[in-house]
């Protein structure tokens, strides 16, 4: 996860709150919060290396594919839950974030822009869009559900979610003016903290 | 690696769970590494069911290796090279500690069928003591499977500033109605051995084997599991020559069998009883009707809980029930599901993924 990323994540988790981290990775994230906020934290991963990096971190990681439910969580009270990344890999992504603010009070959520120009550059020279943030060749991907910051936020309008903040960042990973602007053709990545109405 | 094997008596005594109290005890006890300095490279190993205070390795070539020795020893998962493993057989036991091949101090005569109800509760208190008789104030980790799981889980509730670490493998906050079926099956088929005599065969020189190897055939099928005994024996026969029985027709037979008999010739039936009745009687959340969340708050140390997929005996949920209350409560807590083949025997075998994470886990801060 890129510094910029990890330092918006940052700013949006509150001290000591209790956080859940939907393919938490390696850990690195919840690390840095439990380092730094003081949170009380748990990862939710597949991958096996993952998962054995997180446990030599000292990260409590539970092994579970979120498409096979994450309702059994429900009764834990969490503040945050993070899906930096993942959202598009899910068999169905948005039941997944009904479930996820069903278990959690707010929810930040990541996703690569399909809208982004590149992509759109790609898609009008006839071929599937290959970027720094979506590396894998179309055979190779684990995206199934794609979609552009305008999808995303006509989801969260439909799925009546207010998005409390949202950022964005160019395919350098930073903040820029264009990408702030016009983030569906010059945002390469959103980031938003969603809670229910 | 070095290996001490002593009987230590505790004067003190013990209270136990039943009313009951013990007012000496010795606890047979297995240690292997060396404790270090500041005392706080050492890990407890609490064995299962039929297990005893022999862990790892072997002391003479006639010796069997130590139940876990897959997993600790030198450069193992539990390295003893830096860590100092303690090992002690259950109270209740029949490998050395108090138990009823024991002489009762009072009557000066066996304990056979008297000796007292024995709970997981009372062996974590009994291994307390023990803790502190070897000036260990806070174990690195406390570990099992099984039946040895329940007493980790029970050592990070029952004194959650003495460990630092849990990990607890293959085990349930408290046995099934399906577990307790099953070991009353095991129950009757020794209570129901005219050897058994209410279970005071030792004053007639006799021994229930028959119940005995019949309830230990029981367990081995339910340790196992289909794909593993598939694995193993498939449907072959068993050859002529080696025929244990004349009746067997296939290995599978046989090897229960040789299992049976062997086991049957070193356990005592009454252990075996007292042994079930305490596995039957665990419940992690009795002392807060049933709110495992509630008993759970205690816990301090960093939980590391591993099921595996061929377990139905103590199966993958079970695991899961103990990650979620842990999550509950805001209790550090890892759950890994693992592959494992051999059915819920696979808590003893050393699987690379299982000798990866129990190694993260003792290296992690």
């Amino acid at each position: 996860m890129n510094t910029s990323l990890t330092n918006i994540i940052k700013k949006w988790v509150p001290e000591k709150s209790k956080v859940i981290d939907f393919g938490c990775g390696d850990g690195s994230l919840l690390k840095d919060l439990i380092d730094e906020k003081n949170i009380r934290g748990y990862g939710v991963e597949i991958d096996h290396n993952k998962i054995q990096e997180c446990i030599l971190k000292g990260i409590s990681v539970i092994e579970k594919d979120i498409d096979e439910g994450i309702q059994d969580f429900e009764s834990c009270n969490f503040d945050v839950a993070v899906m930096a990344s993942s959202i598009q890999c899910l068999k169905e992504p948005h039941l997944a974030l009904r479930k996820m603010l069903k278990l959690s009070k707010q929810c930040i959520v990541t996703l690569p822009n399909l809208g982004f120009w590149k992509c759109r550059l790609d898609l009008a020279q006839g071929r599937m869009p290959v970027t720094p943030n979506l590396p894998s060749s179309w055979y190779e991907t684990k995206n199934l559900h794609l979609c552009t910051i305008k999808d995303f936020e006509t989801l969260c309008f439909e799925e009546g979610f207010v998005i409390n903040e949202k950022f964005f960042l160019n395919d350098k990973g930073a903040k820029s003016a264009m990408a702030s602007i016009f983030p569906n053709t010059f945002a390469s990545e959103g980031i938003y903290l969603i809670a229910k109405k | 690696m070095k290996t001490k094997t002593e009987l230590i008596k505790f004067n003190q005594g013990l209270d136990l769970e039943s009313g009951a109290r013990l007012d000496t005890f010795d606890l047979m006890v297995e240690t292997y590494g060396e404790l270090n300095k500041d005392k706080d490279n050492a890990i407890l190993v609490c064995h299962a069911f039929s297990g005893n205070h022999h862990a790892a390795g072997k002391s003479s070539d006639n010796e069997a290796l130590g139940w876990w020795d897959e997993v600790i020893g030198p450069g193992k998962a539990i390295n003893t090279d830096k860590f100092f493993v303690v090992c002690s057989n259950n109270l209740g036991g029949c490998s050395g500690s108090s138990g009823p091949l024991s002489l009762n101090p009072e009557t000066n005569e066996l304990y056979g069928k008297d000796f007292p109800l024995v709970s997981v509760t009372d062996w974590v208190n009994s291994q307390k003591l023990l803790s502190d008789y070897l000036g260990i104030s806070k174990w690195y980790m406390v570990a099992g499977g099984s039946l040895g799981g329940m007493q980790a889980l029970q050592w990070a509730i029952s004194y959650p500033n003495k460990l630092k670490k849990a990990g607890i493998f293959a085990t349930a906050t408290k046995s099934s109605t399906q577990n307790i079926a099953m070991n009353e099956v095991g129950r009757e088929a020794i209570r129901k051995d005219k050897n058994f005599m209410e279970g005071d065969y030792l004053n007639h020189n006799v021994k229930p084997k028959s119940g005995l190897k019949t309830a230990r055939m029981l367990g081995h099928i339910t340790y196992s599991s289909e794909d593993i005994m598939d694995q193993k024996f498939g449907r072959k026969f068993q050859d002529i020559k080696s025929k244990i029985e004349g009746t067997v027709d296939y290995e599978v037979e046989n090897y229960l069998q040789y299992k049976g008999e062997k086991f049957s010739d070193t356990f005592d039936a009454n252990s075996y009883i007292l042994m079930t009745k305490a596995m039957d009687g665990y419940d992690a959340s009795f002392s807060s009707n049933g709110s495992l969340e509630e008993v759970m708050k205690r816990i301090k140390a960093k939980l590391l809980v591993v099921g595996f997929d061929s377990d139905w005996l103590y199966p993958p949920k079970r695991s899961k029930e103990i990650q979620l209350a842990a999550m509950n409560v805001d209790v550090e807590c890892s759950c890994v599901i693992l592959k494992g083949e051999q059915g819920h025997d696979s808590f003893l075998f050393a699987s690379d993924r299982y000798v990866a994470i129990i190694k993260g886990f003792l290296d992690s801060k």
